[in-house]
């Protein structure tokens, strides 16, 4: 399997849904505590394992605002495990999610110096890195409904922008969204591989006006004959 | 990047102490060793080993969970953290091996001689693989990195052992000739760096959103206070603080070390300056790593709105 | 996914529990699950079978926990201390039965005296019902809520239009439109539904057109983004209508049958009863029937009235259609598209295109459901006819002193497509359609132990219905329903204390607010505001004598009372959310639901809703008195399963009868609150197929409205195109009303100029008052997704996504004015300056600057530390903004309100300002990085503690995952 996420840019409005109820999740999963240093001080700054950034793209009067949120990618290829020296990371073989054992990490963060996404962050507690886990301590829960064995981000999406699946089953939604969307890499060109795929912004409707014909002039409204 | 003031100490530190013991070795084989005592080459070899170790530990010292550092052995198959730590390790029972076999004038002395210099050689090389290994920085990821760490050994080593030599009574002027030929290798080399790093090339702020056709500005990064990207990443010196940075670098690294050694050997001053041109050159490799980092831009910082790196 | 070999158990369900609730973040009301583990949270989510929001859950219900843990909520009621300051921050700890005992004697001494001297005001609630009720009772007409500050052009508009409006009026028909207008939106209480809606109508295919002068947010994802100028929607709106009139775009059947388009108006200018509805012996309006060529009843169903035309009264009068008045003032010149464009920042090819496309959704994208349902006359119709354009409008509209009239445009524009409560429109959500309007009216008495003859809020359609004194004076604090602000619907929350403090009617004795911070970021002006909050008359006495706050947390208007009742937290406490209400009605479905306590309270602390139950029962207002002169009620739930407001009518419509069995209407069942807790604290009551639709004119529906106590009478709600409300007051106005009239000139002005009874653009009050060359830009506010007014920055995870605020400009007049991207910079105003760190952008109107709301926090406050960004760096763009209007002042030496004239609404967002960049030789530098203006720390409460500097919330410890040596050995780089 290789797991992972759609994330949809088409329809993100930027809400940080998915980065609280990731907090949430995790700050009592399998990783956490998520700590907060400051948290209510100056510089407040705590463990995220996803955030989003906001772009303007393109220039006024025509630029797009975008949304991006930003999580752990699964790439195929992940320098994040290669640099390990401890071994604290990993990817797994039978559903590519990439991991940080949390015993054995020793906060050298040059994991975090390996990934372009930014991924990885130090917790200010533990000493350790931490990053998304896809989940991993509620999909495979089966003592959770079915429905809700997928990761919280996804669970919470108001605007069901983001997917969670199997990107090696052809006939999975995060599979059939990457082929009709046009679902892209962020950054492909330094080889990381990532999984999680990002679907452009759909080309604005087209939406056709009433004709109307110039030579008219001003059409007179007149009563129709119509009943109460 | 943030330059972390260990990680700093620990490169140029141990850099030192492996140029010393590779040079060590190095006289070994090719005999221009023979003027120092068996107590005068041990005395460079611990000197050597010390170097190593205050950098070494200094290493330990920006782990954030330090009681799993003993784990740093175990992924030697692909990790150049690991295959340093693993040769940094292996090195201390060779250069005890070494010593011993110099003290007690053993036959297999030119062996470990020669495995001494080849383990400090590919320490150092480990250790500069795992910056350039690093597709992330592109101010990393080239040859000439793993060059100039290699190279600033050699010349910090070498200027230090053609001290301790002065010291312990001899100028070597074929030794000196070698190493000043180094240095001013090394400075091209260095040159040729900046100017390669110069070049605007890499991912920018539109390969990393995808939007390749448009301009691309951040809005907002999703977090008003900084996170710990922002520090280990955010780092930002001025263009014309770097460059002034750059050029004080070049003169303490380099020129004013090699006009010292000049001096000395042309009979101007006193061989003792010899010390004094290694620290001076010390200080200037410390400025050299801090630019190292400082220079280094990450590419999680397109993310936050640069655009490019 | 089924379990993999190799992963331990990392929950132990076992130990955990599952509990319904309904968030309260903000008022959207999303039903959430929350699993406890421990007495601790361990998650909350949406609920899957909620239908607000269907499983989804926004960044703020996600940090409940946060807010839970707050360090700033309060603990223990307070009393400031004797002999101190209001404001200084003393207080003492005093126990609930001293605190109940003095609040309950001063209130009974009021009651007994001169009840208006009990000021009630509620801010951020959801139970105006119950605080209503309770005001009614105590006898005071000096209640509202806050949505005179907050949105009551919005609701006012569409309730004086169509009966029902947006938000939690109604909906668009997510499922079935095709072309979906926001205007003026950010985030809304409708939070999660508009989310949900938005992903519907992108999928399938919809339009989506975003008016704002800001593209984030929604705006972000809009197909086509309107950068609008502020303040000027209505002319946007009006010019398509224009363009729409011009080419005969509009639908006239829907016209005829359902508005009083067709109803005949009295064209007499200069005469009493100009304007006013032609109306035959009866009192039933007129119209021109084409059948008969004559007037006939235009409430008879056999009638094709004609939609345009001039005819004559029997009497000779000249009258004419409501459409024909309609066609002649939007076809005027000044609405051209050219014109417009001028004013409203959109280029006329625009607003042609916007209004020919919206056209062809409606006509020739139509849509038709086929289902039999029965008309208000009683005629079987088989299908309902959607015109698929749907619109949706929030504060962005409302926040202006012509948001009443650019609202109202805005309707406009929906009822001449057909698009009111049909498939693909606007759809009503129960206990809508209402009439138009209901026969409320605001209660205007003032007697000692009497309860108010009716509630303190109503629908005034005349005159006669003001709240005012024989001499024209208003009645009430915060001069609602006077000539000041006649359809002050919601109140004037933010008048009262400038108007109490003026002695302006009058003096009052005790302010009691509940859940409004009005000492900060609901107050205009907010540095006055403290000191009116401080002012002592000659005799050393505060000009407000007693204030009463009824809070949760720490907030800055908690600083400034004298007695404080600690509330509980949502996650505490039973509440209702009522159709009583604001109920979380859906456009198919009667809902509501209520709050159970998720966990238990672990201090001092009451629900403000016992808290009224009780002082009820103390002060025997009759409504909570039983016949022996006790507390009819036990408490609260006793309160809501057993009190009707008319038979069988109670605040909770599900699970109603003595079996639990009957719904809508029943008598009390005692088992109601357990009936809630067991179906996941929510009822859903589902309409019929053929009560989905036109419900306006339904009567499938209206018998069922009827039953349920949403409507008096099973009559179509006739859409009023045209407010003969607005024209009886307009007449006041121009001195031809036939009763009472306003004797002041600068009432006069207003009723004339702005009261017409078909909405038209006017800029808004401040801007005519200041110099746009001087103050060169518009300045609004926009509401973060992630925070809830002042409520979040306690939150330790929602403040690290923002604990600063930026002044967002566009870039190009950022870098003409000298400013870089986060330097600062002066803001001003006819008002005063702040200091703010300026964001460049490219995605705002150019003459618009803006910044999100309610960020900044007075140092000390809300269990912040003392250098928390919030208090150094936020910004309120509040201290630029004044509660009257600038210049002169009108005749009489009264500053007007800064609200719309119709409904009072508080005009944010009219707001100019000029910008100039801080210069490096100006202030010391250690002052450069820091916000101006400054306000005095607040001091901790008794027993604060302050939040540790590393926190680390977690209910169990973590089952890592352990990787074993023979892997970290063997694999190589994957």
């Amino acid at each position: 399997m290789k797991l992972g996420l759609v994330v949809d840019l088409d329809t993100c409005v930027g809400c940080h849904a998915c980065a609280t109820a990731c907090k949430q999740w995790n700050t009592s999963g399998t990783i956490g505590p998520l700590s907060d240093e400051r948290p209510h001080g100056k510089d407040p700054s705590g463990s995220w394992l996803n955030r989003i950034h906001s772009y303007e793209v393109g220039d006024s009067p025509h630029s797009k605002t975008v949304n991006i949120p930003m999580s752990c990618m699964h790439c195929e290829t992940a320098d994040c495990v290669t640099v390990c020296p401890t071994g604290a990371s990993y990817k797994r073989e039978e559903d590519g999610i990439v991991l940080i054992d949390q015993d054995k990490c020793m906060g050298c963060n040059l994991c975090s110096w390996a990934c372009p996404y930014g991924a990885r962050e130090l917790d200010p507690n533990s000493g350790t890195m931490k990053k998304c886990t896809l989940c991993v301590d509620r999909i495979y829960d089966e003592q959770l409904p079915e429905a809700e064995r997928q990761p919280a981000c996804v669970l919470t999406c108001p605007t069901s922008s983001r997917v969670f699946g199997d990107f090696d089953d052809p006939d999975s939604e995060v599979s059939r969204l990457t082929r009709e969307r046009a679902g892209q890499q962020l950054m492909p060109e330094l080889g990381y591989n990532p999984v999680n795929t990002y679907l452009p912004p759909r080309i604005p409707k087209q939406q056709d006006s009433i004709a109307v014909s110039p030579m008219q002039g001003v059409r007179q409204l007149v009563n129709r004959i119509i009943n109460r | 990047m943030h330059p972390a003031f260990s990680v700093l100490i620990f490169t140029v530190t141990s850099g030192a102490g492996y140029g010393l013991l590779a040079w060590l070795g190095a006289g070994q084989l090719l005999g221009f060793t023979q003027t120092l005592t068996v107590n005068q080459q041990i005395i460079i070899g611990l000197m050597a080993m010390v170097l190593v170790s205050i950098g070494l530990v200094s290493s330990t010292m920006h782990l954030a969970n330090p009681k799993n550092a003993w784990r740093s052995f175990s992924r030697f198959r692909t990790s150049w953290l690991s295959r340093e730590a693993v040769f940094a390790i292996l090195l201390y029972p060779v250069a005890g091996l070494y010593a011993a076999a110099i003290f007690w004038q053993w036959p297999g002395v030119n062996i470990l001689a020669g495995l001494s210099m080849i383990l400090a050689l590919v320490t150092l090389f480990t250790t500069s693989m795992i910056y350039a290994s690093l597709k992330t920085i592109r101010q990393w990821n080239t040859p000439m990195v793993p060059a100039l760490f290699m190279a600033y050994a050699l010349i910090s080593g070498g200027l230090l052992f053609l001290a301790v030599d002065a010291f312990f009574g001899t100028l070597k002027p074929q030794l000196q000739a070698v190493v000043m030929g180094l240095v001013v290798i090394t400075l091209a080399l260095k040159l040729v760096y900046f100017f390669w790093q110069g070049k605007p090339q890499g991912a920018t702020i539109q390969t990393a959103t995808g939007f390749s056709q448009a301009s691309v500005r951040l809005l907002d990064a999703g977090h008003s206070a900084p996170t710990f990207l922002n520090r280990e990443f955010g780092y930002q010196v001025a263009a014309d603080q770097l460059l002034r940075l750059r050029i004080i670098m070049t003169l303490v690294t380099f020129i004013v070390p090699l006009a010292l050694v000049y001096c000395v050997f042309g009979g101007l001053v006193r061989a003792e300056l010899l010390g004094l041109a290694w620290l001076i050159m010390m200080a200037g490799l410390l400025l050299e790593r801090w630019l190292f980092f400082a220079e280094a831009r990450h590419v999680v910082r397109l993310y936050q709105g640069e655009q490019r790196t | 996914m089924t379990q993999s070999q190799d992963l331990p158990q990392f929950e132990d369900h076992s130990k955990q529990e599952h509990r319904y609730t309904t968030c309260y973040m903000c008022a959207c009301r999303c039903g959430i699950k929350v699993t406890i583990e421990d007495e601790k949270i361990r998650f909350v989510q949406g609920n899957p079978d909620h239908p607000v929001n269907k499983g989804v859950l926004c960044a703020k219900g996600n940090s409940a926990i946060m807010k839970q843990l707050s360090p700033a909520k309060l603990t223990q009621p307070l009393m400031r201390k004797p002999g101190t300051e209001r404001g200084a921050g003393e207080f003492e700890p005093i126990s609930w039965d001293a605190a109940l005992d003095i609040l309950t004697a001063r209130l009974a001494n009021i009651r007994a005296t001169d009840p208006k001297k009990l000021a009630y005001f509620t801010g951020r609630d959801q139970m105006q019902a119950l605080t209503g009720l309770w005001a009614s009772q105590f006898g005071t007409i000096n209640w509202a809520a806050h949505g005179g500050f907050c949105s009551v052009n919005m609701a006012a508009a569409g309730l004086y239009t169509m009966g029902h409006s947006f938000w939690e009026f109604g909906d668009p028909d997510w499922e079935n439109t095709k072309y979906f207008m926001m205007w003026g939106v950010a985030e809304d209480h409708a939070s999660n539904p508009i989310k949900l809606g938005l992903k519907r109508i992108k999928e399938r295919g919809a339009k989506f057109v975003a008016v704002n002068p800001v593209r984030t947010g929604y705006q972000a994802i809009a197909d086509e983004w309107i950068a609008i100028t502020p303040g000027s929607d209505a002319m946007f709106a009006l010019s398509m209508m224009q363009v729409l009139l011009r080419e005969g775009l509009i639908d006239d059947e829907f016209l005829i049958r359902y508005t009083n388009g067709p109803q005949l108006v009295i064209n007499n200018p200069g005469q009493q009863g100009d304007g006013l509805l032609l109306r035959d012996a009866e009192g039933n309006p007129q119209i021109w029937d084409q059948h008969t060529n004559s007037l006939q009843s235009a409430l008879s169903p056999d009638v094709a009235p004609a939609l345009i035309g001039e005819y004559e009264a029997s009497c000779g009068t000249p009258v004419r259609t409501a459409f024909s008045i309609l066609m002649e003032k939007y076809m005027a010149p000044e609405y051209a598209p050219e014109a417009a464009a001028k004013i409203c920042g959109v280029d006329a090819g625009t607003i042609e295109r916007i209004a020919l496309e919206m056209a062809h959704v409606a006509f020739k994208e139509t849509i038709t459901i086929d289902t039999e349902w029965t008309d208000w006359a009683g005629r079987t119709q088989t299908q309902f006819i959607g015109r698929p354009v749907s619109m949706h409008a929030m504060r962005g509209i409302s926040a202006h002193s012509n948001g009443f009239q650019t609202c109202r445009a805005i309707h406009l524009l929906q009822v001449v497509l057909g698009t009111i409560d049909c498939p693909g429109g606007h759809l009503a959500k129960p206990p809508f359609p209402k009439h138009i309007v209901p026969p409320i009216k605001p209660a205007k008495g003032n007697a000692p132990n009497t309860p108010l003859e009716s509630a303190p809020l109503g629908f005034p359609t005349q005159p006669e219905d003001l709240v005012i004194d024989e001499n024209g004076k208003p009645r009430r604090i915060d001069k609602a329903y006077s000539w000041d602000a006649p359809i002050a619907n919601h109140g004037l929350m933010h008048m009262v204390i400038s108007n109490a403090v003026a002695g302006d009617p009058y003096r009052i004795d005790t302010l009691m607010l509940f859940m409004a911070n009005m000492a900060w970021n609901s107050s205009m002006n907010t540095a006055q505001t403290m000191d009116m909050l401080r002012a002592k008359d000659d005799t050393g006495e505060y000009k407000i004598p007693f204030i009463v706050t009824c809070d949760a947390f720490h907030s800055e208007t908690v600083n400034f009372s004298d007695l404080v009742l600690p509330d509980t937290t949502f996650l505490e406490r039973y509440d209702t959310i009522s159709m009583l209400d604001r109920p979380i009605s859906e456009v198919d479905a009667a809902c509501d639901s209520i709050r159970q306590p998720i966990l238990a309270l672990d201090r001092d602390v009451r629900s403000w809703q016992e808290v009224m139950v009780d002082l009820a029962g103390r002060l025997k207002f009759p409504a909570f008195t039983n016949d022996e002169g006790q507390p009819k009620f036990k408490g609260y739930e006793d309160f809501i399963v057993n009190f009707e407001r008319a038979p069988g009518i109670g605040f909770l419509a599900g699970w109603r009868g003595k079996n639990g069995d009957k719904s809508l209407r029943g008598e009390p069942n005692p088992n109601q609150w357990k009936a809630y807790i067991d179906n996941q604290c929510f009822f859903k009551f589902e309409l019929k197929p053929n009560q989905r639709y036109m419900r306006h004119a339904n009567k499938d529906y209206m018998e069922l409205a009827k039953e349920a106590g949403w409507v008096g009478s099973t009559d179509q709600i006739v859409i009023e195109i045209y407010s003969e409300t607005l024209q009886k007051f307009r007449l006041a106005g121009q001195g031809l009303y036939d009763g009472p009239q306003p004797t002041e000139e600068h009432h006069k002005e207003r009723l004339k100029t702005y009261f017409d009874p078909l909405p038209f653009y006017y800029a808004p009050l401040e801007q005519q008052r200041t110099d746009a060359e001087e103050y060169p830009f518009y300045a609004v506010n926009q509401r973060p997704m992630f925070m809830y007014h002042s409520w979040d920055s306690q939150n330790s995870w929602l403040r690290q996504i923002m604990s600063q605020n930026y002044l967002y400009m566009h870039r190009s007049k950022g870098e003409a004015l000298g400013i870089k991207d986060f330097g600062w910079a002066w803001v001003e105003s006819h008002n005063g300056r702040i200091r703010a760190q300026v964001k460049l952008m490219e995605g705002v109107n150019p003459e618009t600057v803006w910044t999100w709301n309610a960020i900044a926090k007075q140092q000390g406050t809300w269990g912040l530390s003392d250098d928390a960004n919030e208090s150094q760096q936020g910004f309120l763009m509040n201290h630029l903004i004044n509660e009257l209007l600038p210049g002169e002042t009108e005749a009489g030496g009264h500053r007007m309100t800064n609200s719309d004239p119709v409904t009072g609404q508080a005009a944010w967002y009219d707001l100019r300002v000029k910008i100039t960049p801080v210069g490096a030789d100006e202030t010391d530098l250690a002052e450069q990085n820091l916000t101006w203006p400054r306000f005095d720390k607040v001091k901790p409460l008794p027993s604060f503690t302050p939040a540790s500097k590393m926190s680390s919330y977690s209910t169990h410890p973590n089952i890592n995952i352990s990787r074993g040596w023979r892997d970290i050995f063997s694999r190589g780089d994957k």
